[in-house]
């Protein structure tokens, strides 16, 4: 028996989940997060778990941990100097990108500098056919030069990315033997072995990201593991990743790539927890911090995965848990302009000097400032002790807004807050048409510092019927980390047309990656328990430019079922797109797997239900609506599973606050979940 | 909701409104590329949707999706074919001569109206691109068609459903006559959802604030529009703006075409004069308008300029209102019918650069040199070797990138919603070896702050009965503009076998037939530079050289001299000491500074006078005619105006079945 820790490092805070085997209980922390020297907070955080529960380092049996380390290396442009070696022809796949700006109508309108800057990418001459045979091999009277040029401008690490090595990655290690022979300490990455993708800017991007945060990441797992060890934590951490599994920190260490969303995702992971452990099949989670509103969409507690997803401004490209950003956090800074016009957004206060209620020297005022203002924040404490409301900075910031809009201050937090709302409610609008479903077959799950304060408000917009609050609003993505499993992408491009003469191929590269997917668990994991397998392939209809995901069975591509195959892809085209072509050709493009080692989990027991309307601690005056209510004041920690309430109320706990308005019937359920339920009319 | 509502909304609930109403329109959107099947829509995102008040202003579209050419078409010319609307009722049309809503045959406009309750609320509308109507040409495009006849069936503003039920026999009529029935009905299908999207979205916002304010909502964002655009003109002085530019050629292998605009700016208000522009040309580079002053095609660049200047403002029909476009009638933004107007795109793009300009003159230090462009949509169309099929790609845009301006360079590459298609896609589909795609070096304007550089693609065709086509090409001859004493971009270029005895310039060839083997190398002109070059900071010509943006010799037009890879500090120094010619506020290539010796504004002009003064089936003819005469007259320099007029005088001479000429009032 021992404690199970899940740490995230988050920009502001350092949310850590506490798991103790014996009692089964769950406990959770934060401290604040220390940029200037990463680790730290983990070592703070260590100790404060001592000191308040008693529960030594040399007793913990299972840590994870994830880490902003990577991603700030490439937000702040303090990633690896690299130099990008790519095919003769073709040195602008960066610059170029896929050319489309980012917003057309404007002049000025700008693609992201490239990660590499020209100087620094260098042709190569060699060529490789789009059948993985080889037209020209590396030169290397080329690759000296090449490699002249990248020293000459300070380069420290390389990155090889030719045309076609997602079909054959040869010439690129073959590139990288003749480097290693004349420079043996200068790092050098292949695009293929970093994630084998067709598309040369998607795969090259990808590649280079994994080159600049490597060496940063890798340090910092080093200096992590150390920390630990002379603390006498018994195990090694396992790291966090972006796909909403963990790895070993050995593996961290060489595939810095897969942990730089990480935070997010197991941000999803916890909430998805949550969705299954409330009876929730479809919820959409809405994690709202200080700068920034996050949301997934959950089906059976699962996540959508999604290539693509933004690393500072940067797309990565490997299968990520699809988490999208709606704009406005709750630092989020309102203005009026010189016609009058009310906006929230997307300046933000952030954590320095934060919303003017903070009293840490911010004067605008932000969405958390309305909500001071409107009476819900206030009456208890947040983050731990480590922040006060000031509630009369907060009137001063949006007496402001309400001078220029012509009306009283209290009105004019009800406006930005409604605006908030709104803007939410368009982007998240977007999200649902994309998929083609509609948000009222859905719950929300609100977490997050904020989230809980907008949930019912954006909920009734949408005309979501329920929202949940999680006991540990503030720690989910901790809590994400303490359940993921052991998982790995693997993926190859194979260009087949789905039919008999095609079948031995499939299952020749269907081996290849299962022999690889069982060598990662077992071998550099070390996993001895149950493993899960996956198998999906990229495909469209010959002559598409872009493919879809379709699972497939393992016993198709053994028994060269290519029929099924092709009708798993029209069921799923149709599911998708609302149509299909059963006469079409077939195309596959990529087949991937996906292997999972599963990991223990705690156990968290289901209380009894005990049927209690408790009464409030206080009442407390709201505005809404333009009017003035007296709104239920609740503690957390005073709501039992089967407790009841009807809004308006006020609920708040250590991390949160939440709002529940007029119309809103509250409970508890048997894990401590908060259920609001919207009223009929 | 009360009745005060309808006269004035409080301006918090207007911007909740507005995001509700872009939530519609985007959901219409995301409803549309989910759903439909054809490429355009998928991957191109050529297609529009949104929403119109019940007479045709669009007060709302999704901002990052689709063409970005159409905020605030007026729907009021298609609206208005019918008297009557019911719930149930599906419009659509695709004649450039109706109305003016659509602009080119393969555009597919719809219209449905939403009704809460008997209100009939608003309009859900869009457009989707078809890749093919039927017609002359697959693909219904090309410069070469000079008849509308040719491109394609036309629908008149019909109901395809009326009160719920389908109009089958338009249906079949309008299936029957396309090369691709089946992805047509998919992408009309795909529609009608998009629509019904609009619709759900609409009746919940009704539901939510009631029809009387959704309805003051939707007023009120094109009123705020228009604030926001009287509040721009008004910050600007009075005066007028003008600006000329060409199309290479009128017509496959024909004369440049001339597009005049002079902007007058007075108050809060504007007037766009195309007075002076072209008679409307034998080919499919007409832009049917219409004359109606506030169309949106003449307008593209305007909305561009509005929002650069300010993000915030609503992009929507009211952000016209404070414009009125003057377009003469048989010109080639005013055609008449039959003019084909299938590539109206590129005169359009053309008139999009000619109107920053034109605000450039007011306003030099907030608006970009002129942008680069005309590299053409690449597609090849040839056989696979490997499987004897017919193989067909869209290989990529060849584009070019935006100029140079007082905040800094202009981006290298692209100034559009463009995409390009990988090179590892384009092998693995089509039997085509790319040898090079990226930037050209030395291709922008140099300036204080350089211009875009274009793109360029050289690649190898491996099978017979190849053919390539590159629409929208131009700028082999006149190139975008400098501004504030930076020097124009370089211009297109397109060869065949480049560097080999068999070479051949193919100029602005839209259609290539190759052999087994050939070599095609396209590019893209480069944008113009801001501001004089020489007084570029050495560090950004030196990072520029270190990149290859600039060349060694390149960067002797910024002053700098670089030999064998070292900086020659003394000569640089010499150079840049050198006078300096007076910085131009624009300047043109040398190309058109030489053209226009002969081709002045005033003879130009003259020649406009004599051309729109004959009935409109003479005018391209009698153009023509005098270009040929211009062209033999060894005199013309010293006085042009007065060589028009020998040249029109002999070749009205030669066809006296004109008539005695006498002027008829073009505007």
């Amino acid at each position: 028996m021992g404690y199970r820790i899940g740490v995230d490092i988050g920009g502001t805070f350092t949310d850590f989940c506490v798991f103790d085997e014996a009692s089964q209980a769950l406990a959770t922390l934060k401290v604040l997060s220390r940029p200037d020297a990463p680790g730290e907070e983990v070592l703070h955080g260590l100790q404060e778990i001592e000191r308040r529960f008693g529960m030594a380092p040399t007793e913990v049996s299972y840590f994870t941990h994830g880490s902003t380390v990577g991603v700030n290396a490439i937000i702040q442009g303090k990633g690896a100097k690299l130099a990008l070696l790519v095919t003769e022809g073709f040195r602008d796949v960066l610059e170029l990108a896929r050319l489309k700006i980012p917003d057309p109508y404007h002049l000025f309108s700008r693609r992201p500098a490239p990660l590499v800057p020209r100087d620094r990418v260098i042709g190569v001459r060699e060529r490789m056919n789009p059948d993985g045979s080889t037209d020209t091999a590396p030169d290397e009277d080329s690759l000296r030069d090449a490699l002249a040029i990248a020293e000459a401008r300070g380069a420290e690490a390389i990155v090889i990315a030719f045309l076609h090595a997602y079909a054959n990655p040869a010439h690129e290690r073959q590139a990288r033997a003749f480097l290693n022979g004349l420079r043996p300490d200068l790092p050098v990455f292949c695009s293929a072995e970093v994630w084998p993708i067709v598309r040369e800017y998607e795969r090259s991007i990808t590649a280079c990201i994994h080159g600049a945060v490597q060496p940063r990441v890798a340090h910092y797992i080093t200096r992590l593991e150390q920390a630990l060890a002379a603390r006498g934590v018994p195990v090694a951490p396992m790291i966090t990743k972006s796909n909403g599994g963990v790895m070993t920190a050995a593996a961290g260490k060489t595939r810095g790539i897969e942990m730089l969303l990480s935070g997010t995702a197991a941000g999803a992971i916890g909430a998805g927890f949550v969705a299954r452990q409330a009876g929730f099949p479809r919820v959409m989670s809405l994690d709202v911090g200080g700068t920034s509103a996050d949301v997934a969409l959950l089906r059976d507690g699962m996540p959508d995965f999604r290539a693509g997803e933004l690393v500072g401004q940067y797309p990565v490209y490997l299968p990520t848990v699809s988490v999208s950003s709606i704009g406005a956090g709750g630092g989020s800074i309102a203005g009026v302009d010189a016609l009058g016009v009310l906006r929230v957004g997307p300046d933000s206060a952030g954590s320095v000097p934060g919303p003017a209620c903070y009293g840490r020297g911010g004067v605008q005022a932000t969405i958390t400032d309305a909500f001071a203002v409107k009476g819900v924040l206030g009456a208890g404490e947040l983050g731990y002790g480590a922040v006060r409301i000031h509630r009369d900075a907060a009137v001063a910031a949006l007496e402001g807004i309400g001078e220029a809009l012509g009306r009283d201050g209290a009105a004019a937090a009800e406006a930005v807050i409604a605006l908030a709302v709104a803007n939410m409610y368009r982007e998240v609008s977007r999200l649902f048409s994309q998929v083609g479903e509609e948000p009222s077959g859905y719950a929300l799950l609100a977490f997050g510092g904020a989230g809980p304060m907008l949930g019912c408000l954006l909920a009734e917009e949408l005309g979501m019927a329920a929202v949940i609050v999680p006991r540990t609003p503030g720690v989910l993505a901790a809590l994400g980390g303490l359940l993921a499993d052991l998982r790995s992408d693997f993926l190859r491009v194979v260009f087949l047309d789905v039919a008999a003469a095609a079948m031995p191929a499939l299952a020749e590269a269907y081996d290849g990656l299962l022999t690889e997917a069982r060598a990662w668990l077992r071998d550099s994991q070390g996993h001895r328990g149950e493993a899960l397998v996956t198998v999906t392939a990229d495909m469209r209809y010959r002559g598409q430019s872009y493919e879809i995901e379709v699972p497939l069975e393992p016993e198709w591509i053994a028994g060269g079922a290519h029929a099924r195959m092709a009708e798993a892809f029209h069921a799923r085209h149709a599911e998708i797109y609302g149509h299909a072509d059963a006469k079409a050709d077939v195309h596959l493009v990529a087949l991937r797997v996906v292997i999972a080692g599963v990991t223990p989990k705690p156990a968290l027991p289901a209380a009894g239900l005990v049927d209690s309307q408790p009464a409030p601690e206080a009442l407390v005056a709201v505005t809404h609506g333009g009017g003035l209510l007296q709104a239920s004041l609740f503690r957390r920690d005073a709501l039992p599973p089967g407790a009841r309430f009807a809004g308006p109320a006020v609920v708040v706990q250590d991390d949160t606050t939440s709002w529940v308005p007029p119309g809103f019937a509250g409970s508890v359920d048997a894990y401590g979940n908060l259920i609001l339920r919207r009223g009929e009319g | 909701m009360d009745s005060h509502q309808k006269t004035v909304l409080d301006p918090v609930t207007l911007q909740i409104l507005k995001s509700h109403f872009e939530a519609a329109a985007e959901s219409m959107a995301y409803t549309l590329l989910r759903t439909a099947h054809s490429a355009f829509v998928k991957e191109t995102e050529d297609f529009t949707s949104g929403l119109t008040t019940p007479d045709g202003q669009t007060f709302a579209s999704p901002k990052d999706l689709g063409a970005t050419w159409f905020i605030g078409l007026d729907y009021a010319g298609a609206i208005g074919a019918f008297d009557e609307y019911r719930p149930g009722d599906i419009c659509i049309t695709n004649d450039p001569y109706s109305g003016f809503v659509c602009t080119h045959a393969p555009d597919m406009h719809l219209w449905m109206p939403i009704f809460a309750g008997e209100t009939l609320v608003c309009f859900a509308v869009g457009h989707i691109h078809n890749t093919d109507m039927g017609g002359a040409v697959p693909a219904s495009l090309s410069r070469a068609l000079t008849e509308v006849h040719q491109e394609g069936i036309r629908i008149p503003p019909s109901k395809l459903v009326s009160a719920g039920v389908m109009d089958e026999t338009l249906l079949k009529v309008m299936l029957r006559n396309v090369r691709m029935p089946e992805q047509n009905w998919g992408d009309l299908k795909a529609q009608i959802a998009s629509l019904k999207t609009a619709e759900r979205k609409i009746l919940e916002a009704v539901a939510r604030f009631g029809t009387a304010t959704v309805i003051a909502g939707m007023h009120g964002v094109l009123d705020l529009a228009e604030r926001q655009a009287r509040r721009l003109f008004a910050s600007i002085p009075d005066g007028d703006y003008g600006f000329t530019d060409y199309i290479d050629e009128d017509s496959p292998g024909g004369v440049p075409c001339r597009l005049k605009l002079t902007i007058r700016i007075a108050g809060d208000e504007a007037v766009f004069d195309f007075t002076g522009s072209d008679p409307q040309l034998q080919s499919a580079l007409n832009m049917p308008t219409g004359g109606l002053p506030r169309h949106i095609l003449p307008l593209v660049g305007y909305n561009y300029v509005v929002y650069s200047l300010d993000p915030t403002v609503a992009l929507n029909g009211g952000l016209a209102r404070p414009v009125r476009c003057i377009l003469p009638e048989g010109s080639v933004v005013n055609p008449q019918h039959p003019a084909a107007t299938g590539m109206r795109s590129l005169t359009c793009v053309r008139i999009q650069g000619m109107v920053i300009g034109a605000f450039s003159r007011a306003l030099p230090d907030r608006l970009p040199a002129g942008p680069a462009g005309g590299g053409g949509i690449l597609n090849v169309r040839t056989t696979d070797a490997r499987t004897g099929r017919l193989a067909m790609a869209s290989i990529n845009p060849i584009t070019g990138g935006g100029g140079g301006a007082a905040e800094g360079d202009g981006l290298d590459g692209s100034n559009s919603f463009l995409k390009n298609t990988p090179v590892e896609i384009t092998e693995a589909e089509v039997p085509i070896r790319v040898l090079s795609y990226g930037l050209m070096p030395d291709s922008g304007g140099a300036g204080h702050h350089r211009g875009g550089l274009g793109t360029q693609m050289t690649f190898r065709l491996a099978t017979p009965n190849s053919v390539v086509t590159a629409r929208n090409r131009d700028r082999v001859r006149f190139s975008s503009w400098g501004a504030q004493g930076g020097a124009p971009g370089a211009t297109c270029g397109f060869t065949r076998n480049p560097g080999t005895p068999r070479a051949e310039a193919l100029g602005n060839t839209d259609v290539v037939r190759c052999a087994p083997g050939d070599v095609l190398s396209i590019s893209a002109s480069g944008a113009g530079g801001w501001g004089d070059p020489f007084t570029r900071p050495l560090a950004a010509v030196l990072q520029d050289v270190a990149e290859g943006k600039v060349t060694e010799a390149g960067a002797r037009a910024y002053g700098v001299v670089i030999a064998a890879g070292a900086l020659d500090a003394a000569a640089t120094g010499a150079l840049r000491a050198t006078p300096r010619p007076e910085p131009q506020a624009i300047l043109f290539d040398a190309a058109r500074q030489e053209f226009e010796k002969i081709w002045s504004e005033a003879a130009w002009d003259r020649l406009a006078e004599l051309l729109f003064a004959l009935p409109v089936e003479w005018r391209f003819f009698m153009k023509h005619e005098v270009f040929a005469e211009m062209a033999a007259d060894a005199q013309a320099q010293a006085d042009p105006v007065a060589a028009i007029e020998r040249g029109f005088a002999a070749a009205a001479a030669r066809h006296p079945q004109i008539g005695p000429v006498t002027r008829r009032d073009a505007a």
